[in-house]
């Protein structure tokens, strides 16, 4: 694409191509206003692509084999271990990784932050997104994912906590789509959904928030079921949702970090100004977040360990375990995060903030999986369940990829391109984007 | 309104209000905790009986029209049979399974049956999302598969590890565990069986009630045979297959650190929260909303259509 | 003399033939008992009578307190050490066939005079009763050294089942 645009072509951003031309038709909104020669040839000379291609190879056969001959064929059929890495990471993953939407709605909307506004629409798809695949791996893990929708219309069981999830996910999925749908109807052209949707803005962030603070709840409170099976330093008899609600914040935070650094280096081409512009400043107030969700996660988990009487475990091998998932995924984090905000160094601020994900991954697989039936023995999950995990991660990113090529999330949509664009949304001094030492901050986010 | 005034209506339907409120209360207060099913049926495992001879696996095999097994159930090379450590359990093909054991201190073969122990409170109902458990009255646990789903939440939850999938089947894979043979006897009051198969009656079958009763007379009346506990009678709210012993239970691989709670009591607190979140978020966050911003700010929601920054960024 | 001679022979072989009766004791004790009341995976058991009698020193072994001889348990002597000799001495007279057939359990719950809640069924107590000497004596304890398996009994057991063991 970088090569398309130096030679001079423009990726679709507004209504109409030119004051007097027609309005882009659908099918050229799809192709990004390339013909369809030049749309292969880049995607074609995209060595990530060839990467996806070599994974899809082998992951989407696999996809199909599982669903011709069921859940035995790709994964140990273990009856001891009825959740695996598809849940492990599909859901007790990319769950708390998409806390992003409810996290900068909730900035914006409700605190009024309307300088977070350029990455809001990013972490909203985030979240929209990321809830979206955990559902997606739902359907490959469940043992008859037809019947998904079976505890909303078929037969309820209200006592269970994973009725709560089911119920929290499919509502806020709704709300996410609603949020979403502000870009969706600005591409499509159609301003009167966008004016309603704008109207309930409120509300649905609101609604949002409780859904989140629920569900991220739920997942934790699933294992309060199996209080001898998870290992005592990862479950907490009375607060082990609390503990999973508290990471999910800095967890979401750190996913829009991590993506938008990504986005950054490889399709910046899609960035307007305002969004590159302000992205240093944003990183930055999302990396202060991330690190006050990070220390009161600390906190939490100190307590939790406190009122279970846990410290006798801290000196076993799982205490070192433990140990080590606190320090990667907690304390440094903490700590390179205070160093970097307070020297501006956004580079560091990135890498921490990717650590970070890896550190939240490392707790919901330890919890979910690895150190889960820690008295009876550990099982490494099939090869067929990894490829699959990777092919369905490979599937978003590619699903994300498109629509940030195509709605206007990464810039902003204009109803003609001669249209001025202010790129401060609040008015204050322009943020300084900070990457040297040198640059004067003249206003703190 | 007609000849009522508004005052009088309203004074009229708050007192109305409170009247009932009050007079359903004394049903609430009286209201404790559960008392499990008196008419429940149980059975009782005497584990100084049992021979090892796999007949009661036999027995389920016929009665609940499962597959054919890898080896005869007369076959006793499958005590050896160790995976990942542990030895063998339930799985989509067996219901129960009978283990053999070497306790410490004695080259005596002690041997037991593992299958689902119909708990009074369980753990697998109180996990199921679409309501597949139900807990007759009878005393079983039964399984609905028209309704599952597959999730395998039942199976993290059972602190017996009893529930099975049925991996192997690509388009109805369902649950597999005993469900004490409900359907074809326990409805008509008859044993499971099991029970009815067992050359020596390890396994009494009786109400719950007068079962403890039997294993309190048989522990009282050879103290030297029994160690004296009856697992199951208070595990996990109490379960409505319970076991006597002639050897500590922890050598037989009984879990003996599970609580006397069934296993719905860890989740009933966060249940109680959820609703509370429901009603405080909204006003709390609302009124964030309302205390974070002002107009003087000039972010309104009445610049919808302007051209303004706020429109591009704002979602 | 003669006559006197007759009558006293006749006496004696009457005195000692009612005698002998005595002496055999239960004159209707069994030689072979056929069980064959619940064999349907197994044949019908050749139970030798006459050798465990001559094995065991007392009846009460196997007939508790039934045959008039004081049980040789302390438990049950606590009520039963006095007891008499029994109408019934046979097994299958006192152990039901379907223990656990709701009209037993529907009597037992119905008697609250009633302290024997806890008998076995038949099957049970052969079992129960025979394995314990048997494992002590080097008598038989497989299940097919005391009574072969009926055709059903193959298909029950799943006899013909060849294949590996199973792998999780």
């Amino acid at each position: 694409m970088k090569a398309l645009i130096e030679a001079g072509v423009k990726p679709v951003d507004s209504y109409r191509p030119g004051e007097n031309k027609r309005p882009w038709t659908f099918k050229e909104k799809l192709m990004l206003g390339l013909t369809p020669g030049q749309y292969l040839g880049q995607a074609l000379r995209n060595p990530f692509n060839w990467i996806l291609g070599l994974i899809f190879a082998v992951g989407l056969p696999l996809l199909a084999y599982r669903y011709l001959f069921g859940l035995g064929v790709v994964t140990h059929s273990s009856n001891d271990y009825p959740w695996g890495l598809l849940l492990g990471f599909g859901l007790f993953c990319m769950v708390p990784l998409s806390a992003s939407g409810f996290m900068l709605g909730t900035t914006v909307e409700i605190f009024g932050r309307h300088d977070f506004e350029p990455i809001e629409r990013l972490a909203l798809l985030n979240g929209l997104l990321g809830y979206f695949f955990a559902v997606v791996y739902l359907l490959v893990d469940l043992g008859q994912p037809w019947r998904l929708a079976y505890p909303m219309v078929i037969s309820f069981g209200p006592v269970a906590v994973l009725f709560l999830v089911a119920w929290h996910v499919a509502t806020y999925l709704s709300v996410q789509v609603a949020e979403v749908s502000v870009a969706f109807f600005e591409w499509i052209g159609w301003l009167g959904g966008k004016r309603w949707v704008r109207k309930i803005a409120i509300g649905l962030t609101v609604a949002g928030i409780i859904l989140s603070t629920l569900h991220q709840g739920a997942l934790g409170a699933l294992f309060l079921y199996s209080p001898g099976k998870v290992h005592p330093l990862w479950y907490s008899s009375a607060f082990q949702w609390i503990l999973f609600f508290a990471s999910s914040i800095p967890a979401g935070l750190c996913m829009v970090i991590t993506v938008s650094t990504v986005i950054k280096h490889t399709m910046a081409w899609r960035c307007d100004r305002n969004f590159l512009d302000n992205l240093d400043y944003c990183t930055l107030g999302i990396a202060k977040g991330a690190a006050m969700g990070l220390f009161t996660y600390f906190f939490i988990k100190v307590i939790a360990v406190a009122h279970d009487n846990e410290w006798a475990y801290l000196a076993t091998g799982w205490g070192f375990w433990w140990m080590f998932e606190m320090f990667f995924g907690v304390m440094l984090p903490i700590i390179l995060f205070a160093y970097a905000i307070h020297h501006r160094l956004l580079w560091l601020v990135r890498a921490t903030g990717f650590l970070t994900v890896l550190g939240i991954c490392l707790n919901r697989l330890n919890t979910s999986l690895i150190t889960f039936n820690w008295t009876i023995y550990q099982e490494l999950p099939h090869i067929f369940e990894f490829i699959i995990t990777i092919t369905l991660l490979c599937i978003y990113v590619v699903v994300y990829r498109f629509i940030l090529y195509r709605l206007p999330i990464l810039y902003t949509w204009k109803e003609a391109p001669q249209e001025a664009v202010a790129t401060e949304p609040v008015k204050t001094e322009p943020r300084v984007s900070a990457g040297t030492s040198t640059a004067p901050a003249t206003s703190s986010p | 309104m007609s000849g009522i005034s508004r005052r009088r209506f309203l004074a009229a339907s708050a007192a109305g209000c409170v009247a009932t409120t009050f007079a359903g209360s004394k049903k609430a207060l009286a209201a404790g905790t559960f008392g499990g099913y008196p008419e429940g049926m149980g059975v009782l495992v005497d584990i100084t009986r049992c021979v090892g001879c796999r007949t009661c696996e036999a027995a389920c095999n016929k009665e609940q029209n499962l597959p054919d097994p890898e080896r005869p159930f007369d076959d006793m090379s499958v005590f050896d049979e160790i995976h990942h450590g542990q030895q063998r359990r339930t799985n989509e093909k067996a219901y129960t399974v009978i283990n053999r054991y070497e306790p410490t201190g004695s080259d005596q073969k002690v041997y037991r049956k593992v299958q689902c122990n119909h708990c009074a409170e369980p753990a697998c109902l109180s996990s199921c999302f679409v309501n597949a458990y139900k807990k007759t009255d009878e005393g079983a646990v039964i399984y609905n598969d028209k309704v599952c789903v597959g999730c395998r939440n039942c199976m993290v939850a059972c602190p017996f590890n009893i529930p099975a999938y049925s991996y192997s089947s690509a388009f109805d894979p369902i649950i597999k565990k005993c469900v004490f043979c409900y359907d074809t006897r326990l409805k008509e009051g008859r044993p499971p069986a099991c029970v009815e198969s067992c050359p020596q009656q390890v396994m009494t079958f009786g109400k719950r009630d007068d079962l403890i009763k039997i294993a309190n007379q048989r522990i009282r009346n050879n103290p030297d045979l029994y160690v004296d506990h009856i697992y199951g009678e208070h595990e996990m709210g109490g379960t409505h297959w319970m076991y006597l012993s002639g050897v500590p239970f922890d050598e037989l691989a009984f879990n003996m650190h599970l609580s006397n709670e069934p296993i719905l009591n860890n989740v009933k607190d966060f249940l109680g929260t959820v609703p509370m979140v429901l009603a405080i978020w909204p006003a709390l966050f609302t009124g964030f909303h309302l205390l974070a911003t002002n107009k003087k700010n000039g972010h309104g929601h009445e610049e919808e259509e302007s051209k303004h920054n706020d429109e591009g960024g704002d979602q | 003399m003669k006559n006197w001679n007759a009558a006293t022979m006749n006496l004696l072989v009457l005195v000692l033939l009612f005698g002998l009766a005595g002496f055999a004791g239960a004159t209707d004790m069994p030689e072979t008992v056929v069980l064959d009341t619940l064999g349907e995976l197994y044949e019908p058991v050749e139970f030798d009578h006459t050798l465990h009698t001559e094995l065991g020193e007392d009846c009460s072994i196997c007939h508790h307190h039934t045959t008039g001889t004081g049980p040789e348990s302390a438990n049950c002597a606590r009520c039963h050490a006095d007891s008499p000799e029994s109408e019934v001495v046979a097994c299958s007279d006192c152990h039901e066939a379907e223990p656990f057939a709701a009209g037993v359990l529907q009597a037992k719950a119905e008697d609250r005079m009633r302290y024997h809640k806890d008998k076995p069924g038949l099957k049970a107590v052969y079992h129960l009763s025979c394995m314990g000497c048997h494992e002590a004596w080097g008598a038989p304890v497989g299940c097919q050294e005391c009574h072969a398996r009926t055709p059903a009994g193959d298909d029950y057991y799943h006899a013909d089942a060849k294949g590996d063991a199973v792998t999780h």
